[in-house]
């Protein structure tokens, strides 16, 4: 056991040294942050003081080995635009996609999975088609367009919610809402199936014909288990819901780590991206990590094979 | 006000007929809860609050004056926070702030500046000589190098004077110093010194008319009125600038009165403003003329080299159309490549559109059946423009294929003279006509591909020239050769268009001329606070 969780540390740590190498040297293909910082006609003495002053100026690799120098005492560097710590940023807007994400996962989860069960047990009815019709519109439907009808509709005709920015509960509503129908549409659909699967197992055959009744089978014999990949999807979700959430922050003004993505990439902001998408990273690393050593300490056959 | 209106409408339900089910009792309680909830976030219920809807992220460098790059976004922020010696102010450009007046020598190596009595900063220190060679000395930003290079000296005659030692002789001193950069705009000595500069771009203090309260990074400054400020007592107590990327949203968020100005709101979405009832168009003409340069046209292989090509798509240009469609009629149409509201500003004839006349040229310079005119490159940013503009010059048998660039790209590559055949160029940097020239027509210009001895010989001649009216007539005659040759074909001076909500009574826009933002801040006023 100890022997596969270091080896799943490695995995980790070898994902978040390739992620780091990648988002360094792609970021820098998007161009020279310089000439956004600098108004058009702006010298070229202006450009490499700007260059110097951020340390453009190096050779990249240079540049690279002071990143994860700086990255190994904890230090994501300094913002060009913002000219703050990346880590005090990052952590400032924390709460508010934490606050967002659970949310917006609580209510993907609410509908997600109700309408997934609804249309596993009632397969082929009317439940099933209005169950998929959510689900197919839930995905196909982009966030920013769901956001900005939603903010013709509730803010701008009836007035009932604003339009924008935090500080409320009804501020949450319409990002959450945006935000957790996708996911919700995902639940529903991996719910629906989850289920279908396991009704159609012996054991729940087995225990209609002892007689339960249907609301015992559903609930407590075929939910238990039809639930168990909806919820590890859900835990993943929750961490992209965190730092993923780009064009609901931005259409909805939410002061989040997603809205500082864009405004890092908006700007040609290095640190910004490198830092949002490394702790991003981190996170999604460290939940995989957590579920590997979880099912090999449930299942032994995983850490046997492995 | 929208709160009460919903109120008023959903009151027949609420208080009706003995027929209204539980069920409309339910839902309009609801409703009545809802919009209850969410007018407490409305800028209306802020007493003497104006709230501003910003479509940038402000970022702490503004706060600082020291670091002013070459934009004018800074400035955004420093009519609030700072105050400058000189500075551009409604109807005169420099105006006397923290100086009540200044004066040169004869020979134009000295300028000395009269400091006015009883400023203060927000921390109640008093505006003194030392803060104003503190905040010369310590300046980084544009041109800082310049600046420097060709100021030897500042001098303290008297805690009420400040004088200025040149090198050579500059004339353009006072528009680098007042407006060009950000080397005039003054800063506290002491506080500085004790806070470092990263601790005064988190608390920074300043000597404008609104005190910094708080700063979250992305989302809003929050600024309050700095009194006695000098000028005079401002009508609008707190400032709240609240960061909307979206302009849908913020046109929403202007709709519904959470903020009382929306700033840039363009094409349809400013015409529903033109058509929401309490709300105005604002538009602001700034000091950044569009234009469309011919790279090639020192090149004699070129169909750009003969003038009459030049001209003929100049001519092709359907100005009114483009403006009416792109800009609600707002942008000033020009027939010069530089600003209108800059010194020594030369009128052209005004521009004309005749796509005839452009043919005839074209026949002339021996191509009647047009010809192909390679790549049109713009700033993905105004490919609208870029497009109809290549309408109007296919229209005429100038053909080109439109190729939009994201913006940084595009700046890199036309101040790296990589562009050929036509590029949609434009510049909003600070300055005056003999900065612009410098920049974009005489030769080592970052955005001159080639260059005329001629206007360079001119350009030297202004250079070392202090009487005004003969420095002027140079600059003028300069802008007419740029304009008789053709150089650039100048579209319009582009106005950013702004929304104002009900609430607002003075908005600031445009009151400083060839300025886009709400200032100066004192002048702002609420109709109902």
């Amino acid at each position: 056991m100890k022997q596969y969780i270091v080896k799943r540390c490695g995995y980790s740590l070898l994902s978040l040294f390739l992620l780091s190498l990648t988002i360094f040297f792609f970021v820098r293909v998007t161009g020279d942050p310089a000439t956004l910082l600098a108004e058009p006609g702006a010298s070229e003495a202006d450009i490499a003081k700007i260059h110097h002053q951020f340390g453009l100026d190096r050779p990249l690799v240079v540049q690279y080995a002071l990143f994860m120098f700086k990255l190994a005492q904890g230090d994501l560097g300094q913002s060009f635009y913002y000219q703050t710590p990346v880590f005090e940023l990052y952590f400032s807007r924390l709460p508010n996609s934490l606050l967002l994400a659970v949310v917006a996962m609580t209510f993907s989860l609410l509908v997600g999975i109700p309408s997934g069960i609804l249309a596993a047990v009632r397969v082929g009815t009317f439940w099933d088609s209005a169950g998929k019709l959510f689900a197919l519109l839930g995905l196909s439907l982009p966030s920013f367009f769901v956001g900005l009808l939603m903010i013709l509709f509730f803010t701008v005709y009836l007035g009932w919610l604003p339009s924008s920015g935090s500080g409320t509960p009804l501020h949450l509503v319409m990002p959450a809402f945006a935000l957790g129908w996708y996911f919700a549409a995902a639940h529903m659909r991996l719910t629906r199936s989850s289920m279908l699967e396991v009704l159609g197992s012996e054991y729940i055959k087995l225990a209609r014909l002892k007689g339960l009744p249907q609301a015992l089978v559903i609930g407590k014999h075929a939910l238990k288990n039809a639930l168990i990949p909806v919820l590890t999807l859900a835990g993943i979700n929750l961490v992209l819901m965190i730092n993923v959430a780009v064009v609901v922050e931005t259409v909805f003004a939410w002061p989040g780590v997603g809205r500082l993505l864009y405004e890092g990439v908006s700007f040609r902001d290095f640190p910004v991206v490198q830092g949002v998408v490394i702790l991003g990273g981190c996170m999604i690393v460290g939940v995989n990590l957590l579920v590997d050593i979880v099912y090999a300490l449930i299942d032994p056959r995983i850490r046997l094979e492995a | 006000m929208r709160s009460s209106d919903a109120g008023s409408e959903l009151s027949p339900i609420a208080s009706g007929p003995a027929t209204a089910t539980r069920r409309d009792f339910l839902a309009a309680a609801a409703a009545g809860t809802l919009s209850g909830l969410a007018g407490s976030a409305r800028a209306a219920d802020a007493d003497g609050q104006m709230t501003i809807g910003v479509h940038i992220s402000l970022a702490p460098a503004w706060f600082d004056p020291a670091e002013t790059a070459g934009i004018i976004t800074p400035f955004l922020v420093m009519y609030a926070l700072h105050d400058a010696l000189l500075k551009p102010m409604p109807g005169q450009n420099p105006a006397p702030c923290l100086a009540e007046s200044w004066s040169a020598t004869e020979d134009g190596m000295s300028y000395e500046f009269v400091l006015r009595k009883g400023t203060t900063f927000h921390n109640g220190d008093p505006v003194t000589a030392e803060d104003v060679k503190f905040s010369f000395e310590r300046y980084r930003g544009a041109e800082h190098t310049t600046m420097k290079e060709r100021v030897v000296s500042v001098e303290i005659p008297d805690p009420q004077r400040v004088r200025f030692n040149l090198m050579t002789r500059w004339p353009d001193f006072i528009t680098f110093y007042s407006s060009a950069t950000g080397a005039g705009w003054i800063v506290p000595k002491q506080y500085l010194e004790k806070v470092g500069d990263d601790g005064f771009k988190r608390a920074p203090v300043g000597a404008g008319p609104y005190k910094f309260v708080s700063f979250n990074p992305g989302v809003e400054l929050i600024l309050e009125a700095h009194r006695p400020y000098w000028r005079k007592a401002q009508a609008v107590k707190r400032l709240v600038l609240r960061v909307i990327p979206d302009e849908s949203t913020r046109l929403a968020a202007l709709k519904r009165n959470e903020i009382d100005i929306a700033m840039s709101i363009r094409g349809e979405l400013a015409e529903e403003i033109q058509h929401s009832p309490g709300l105005t168009l604002k538009p602001a003409v700034g000091s950044a003329p569009y234009w469309l340069y011919f790279p090639e046209q020192w090149d004699p292989a070129s169909p750009w080299h003969d003038d009459r090509v030049r001209r003929a798509a100049a001519l092709a240009i359907d100005g009114p159309t483009i403006n009416q469609a792109l800009t609600l009629g707002f942008s000033r149409l020009t027939n010069s490549a530089f600003p209108e509201n800059f010194e020594f500003y030369w009128q052209p004839p005004p521009p004309v559109f005749d796509p005839e006349e452009a043919r005839r040229l074209l026949a002339a310079a021996g191509f009647p059946n047009g010809f192909d005119a390679g790549y049109y490159t713009c700033d993905a940013a105004y490919a609208n423009l870029g497009e109809a503009v290549l309408n109007n010059l296919t229209a005429v048998g100038i053909h080109a294929r439109l190729r939009p660039l994201e913006r940084a790209a595009f700046f890199k590559g036309y101040a790296d003279k990589k562009f050929k055949n036509i590029v949609q160029g434009a510049s909003g940097a600070f300055g005056n006509l003999a900065t612009r020239m410098e920049t974009f027509v005489v030769k080592g210009g970052v955005y001159a591909y080639g260059n005329y001895p001629e206007l360079d010989e001119l350009f030297a001649q202004q250079a070392s020239e202090l009487d005004r009216g003969k420095r002027e007539a140079i600059l003028h005659k300069m802008q007419q050769i740029v304009h008789e040759k053709t150089i650039y074909a100048p579209i319009w001076q582009l106005a950013f268009i702004s929304g104002v909500g009900p609430r607002v009574g003075q908005s600031g826009f445009g009151l400083i001329k060839g300025f886009v933002y709400p200032a100066p801040y004192e002048e702002l006023t609420l109709t109902r606070a």
